[in-house]
């Protein structure tokens, strides 16, 4: 196996080109948001920053699914590893993130069943493989992951697993993008939207929230040359007062996404509100399981319904998600909150903004 | 410290671990060898200068491609011993065995410890076995300590990083932790990776008998590469600077990391080390360690500065710059 691939992306000699373009081009005062969080770590991986014009800004948004996860869902998730004879199914990035009381990292080493999967259908064959326990996956993605995990459930059903649910914290990309442009003090000059998701949905997803805010919005690959490619188009554009929707990622995305990852994700799932962490409730921004896929929703089988808590006292993550603040804003980042204890979940993953400011923002201006 | 349990991270041999041994262990503890922090204490016994270091194996799966868990401790403590430049000579073994152990499983691994030892040249001198009950160990832990002799003039530690000193590492990075990781259930990768665990004592003679002027040796295992040059830009108080598109890394494994979200960087290796060497002396040494059968690949992979003290910058290949900060905890594979 081999990526080759990536190499051309990591091109420096193109990659400088690049640079220096955007350098020619860009005059204003530029804040531009990358809503995904592996963008933000692609950002930082590479350096981008520090190639950059000292006028542009790069934000990242609520595109890291563990920092959008409520902080009543986290509490949900701790709450199954303590009954009896469940195991939890998690991604890795969850599992320390911390709830109101405890995590999934402390729970297990306590003793209780919390299990890393890189996959649900690795869920649905702990499920298969252990008939006398119940198995709970903690259903958290966006667009990229929601159509897996209803592939998931078809799969349970195929295998006829009656022990194994899910539970639905999962989220819609562009609805959360319309959210963040009504919110009061958000000054966003251009998004840099998210390759994976894109990948699913396609272009048009974002037409609506194109027309209706007109800002320049750019779909990017990961690759330092796909993301160097998108600031520039949307220097462009802003320089040019001309806002578009634009695919710079055409080798991965298409207008219309993938349309039976669509159709299996809309089979099994339905559009609801859901919670995001600092935002609030979000309508029509998250997707539950229909009526007659119930019986694999966790929180109905177990009657779980955890109160909706505040987040920890002086966590500045919503604020971050929306690009209001960067992690050095926040009064508890680097003193009570850092990578070993995290306060909020956006320490906590991997493509949180805070960790990935914390692991590499020291040079970074 | 704020963690009232032993998670994980503690064992991962980045930050966390760090603050263990400091905060936990070395207060306790304390005393000059020990402060050193280096892979194996220096002794110094009548006027004979000695290596004595131990490690402790408990990988899972047991069996990998490329070695196991027996090889890996023999060539671990090997690794450690000599990045003290000294020349490893007897060896100890400790086994913990999980009731229920495979005895095939067990000679298979006995096997291979012993021809691990014969290659490298060190002897397996005394030991000890215990059996635990089923579900009170994962089949087989194993403890192995070392001792070897450091010769006359050498002075090798990871606080001697002098401003200037070119930094080798003498072949590709991840393989092994990258090796592990898809062997496990789950993550069922098709590549032909293989652990790099090697025994270096050979590697690490020749350099040394080259009368090459060496600063600092290591193994970059566990915490990877990253942890390891922050470990010595710490212990040394002076800057690393390396170079992205230098730093070698297998097709394979770089599209393991990519899928999984991991940093090549912060992947254990367990047969390659890192060389601090004057520039002066930087070439020759290079081409010494590509000589030997386990550092073909070896590169020059950046250098030591006088500029910030304790930290380690990366070049991009965008031309851009980054910091490399130490592990913190275990690296876990993202959701998207």
């Amino acid at each position: 196996m081999s990526l080759k691939y990536v190499e051309e992306y990591r091109d420096g000699d193109l990659a400088r080109h690049l640079v220096k373009k955007i350098h020619a081009v860009s005059k204003k005062e530029l804040r531009l948001m990358e809503v995904c969080g592996t963008h933000t770590m692609s950002i930082f991986r590479h350096g981008i920053r520090s190639v950059l014009p000292r006028g542009i800004t790069l934000l990242s948004g609520p595109g890291c699914p563990v920092c959008v996860t409520a902080q009543k869902d986290i509490d949900a998730f701790v709450a199954f590893a303590g009954i009896k004879n469940v195991i939890v199914t998690t991604f890795g990035d969850l599992i320390k993130v911390p709830g109101s009381g405890s995590s999934l990292a402390r729970e297990k080493a306590s003793g209780a069943d919390v299990r890393i999967v890189y996959s649900v259908f690795d869920a649905v064959n702990i499920a298969r493989e252990n008939k006398d326990k119940e198995v709970v996956f903690c259903g958290v993605g966006f667009e990229t992951t929601i159509p897996t995990i209803a592939a998931g459930i078809l799969m349970g059903i195929e295998a006829k697993v009656d022990n194994f649910s899910i539970y639905s914290a999962n989220k819609l990309t562009p609805p959360a993008l319309a959210a963040l442009m009504e919110t009061d003090g958000v000054e966003i000059d251009g998004f840099i939207l998210p390759g994976h998701v894109s990948v699913i949905t396609g272009t048009d997803a974002y037409r609506d929230t194109f027309e209706k805010y007109d800002i320049p919005s750019v779909i990017a690959g990961f690759e330092p040359i796909d993301i160097l490619k998108a600031i520039l188009i949307l220097v462009q554009q802003n320089e040019a007062g001309k806002p578009a929707l634009e695919n710079a990622y055409p080798r991965a995305v298409s207008d219309q996404g993938n349309t039976k990852a669509k159709q299996i994700m809309n089979q099994i799932f339905e559009v609801c509100n859901a919670f995001w962490r600092g935002i609030g409730e979000i309508p029509s921004s998250g997707m539950g399981l229909r009526k007659e896929y119930q019986r694999f929703d966790a929180a109905i089988k177990f009657g779980m319904d955890m109160p909706d808590v505040p987040e920890p006292k002086g966590c500045a993550c919503g604020e971050i998600l929306l690009g209001l603040k960067t992690p050095e804003d926040c009064a508890l980042y680097k003193k009570k909150c850092t990578p070993m204890n995290p306060v909020g979940p956006c320490m906590v993953s991997s493509e949180g903004s805070c960790a990935a400011f914390y692991r590499y923002s020291s040079l970074e201006r | 410290m704020t963690e009232e349990i032993i998670s994980l991270d503690h064992g991962s041999g980045g930050k966390v671990s760090h603050t263990l041994f400091s905060e936990e262990i070395l207060p306790l503890f304390e005393n000059f060898e020990l402060s050193k922090q280096d892979d194996g204490a220096t002794l110094d016994i009548e006027g004979t200068k000695l290596a004595f270091s131990t490690d402790s194996y408990v990988v899972d799966p047991i069996f990998f491609p490329g070695g196991n868990i027996g090889d890996l401790a023999v060539n671990g403590t090997i690794n450690d011993i000599a990045m003290c430049g000294a020349v490893p000579k007897f060896i100890s073994v400790g086994l913990i065995m999980e009731e229920g152990l495979p005895i095939k499983d067990f000679k298979r691994i006995l096997a291979t410890m012993a021809a691990a030892a014969e290659k490298a040249g060190v002897k397996i001198v005394t030991g000890d076995t215990k059996v635990v009950p089923k579900g009170k160990a994962d089949k087989i832990f194993i403890n192995t300590s070392g001792i070897g002799v450091i010769p006359p003039d050498v002075n090798v530690s990871g606080n001697n990083a002098k401003p200037g000193d070119k930094i080798i590492v003498s072949g590709t990075i991840a393989d092994h932790g990258i090796t592990i990781l898809s062997s496990r259930e789950g993550l069922k990768f098709d590549s032909d990776i293989k652990t790099d665990s090697a025994p270096l004592n050979k590697m690490v003679h020749s350099i040394i008998q080259s009368g090459c002027d060496i600063h600092v040796l290591r193994d970059p295992t566990r915490g990877g590469l990253g942890t390891t040059l922050n470990e010595i830009a710490s212990q040394s108080c002076a800057g690393i600077k390396i170079d992205e598109q230098s730093l070698p890394v297998r097709g394979a494994v770089q599209g393991i990391c990519e899928l999984l979200g991991f940093d090549p960087l912060y992947i254990a290796n367990e047969g390659k080390l890192i060389a601090f060497v004057p520039e002066k002396d930087a070439q020759k040494v290079l081409e010494i360690i590509q000589l030997d059968e386990f550092g073909k690949d070896a590169v020059i992979i950046g250098e030591v500065t006088a500029e910030d003290p304790g930290k380690v910058f990366l070049q991009t290949a965008i031309g851009g710059v980054r910091i490399v900060d130490m592990l913190t905890g275990e690296q876990l594979p993202r959701i998207c």
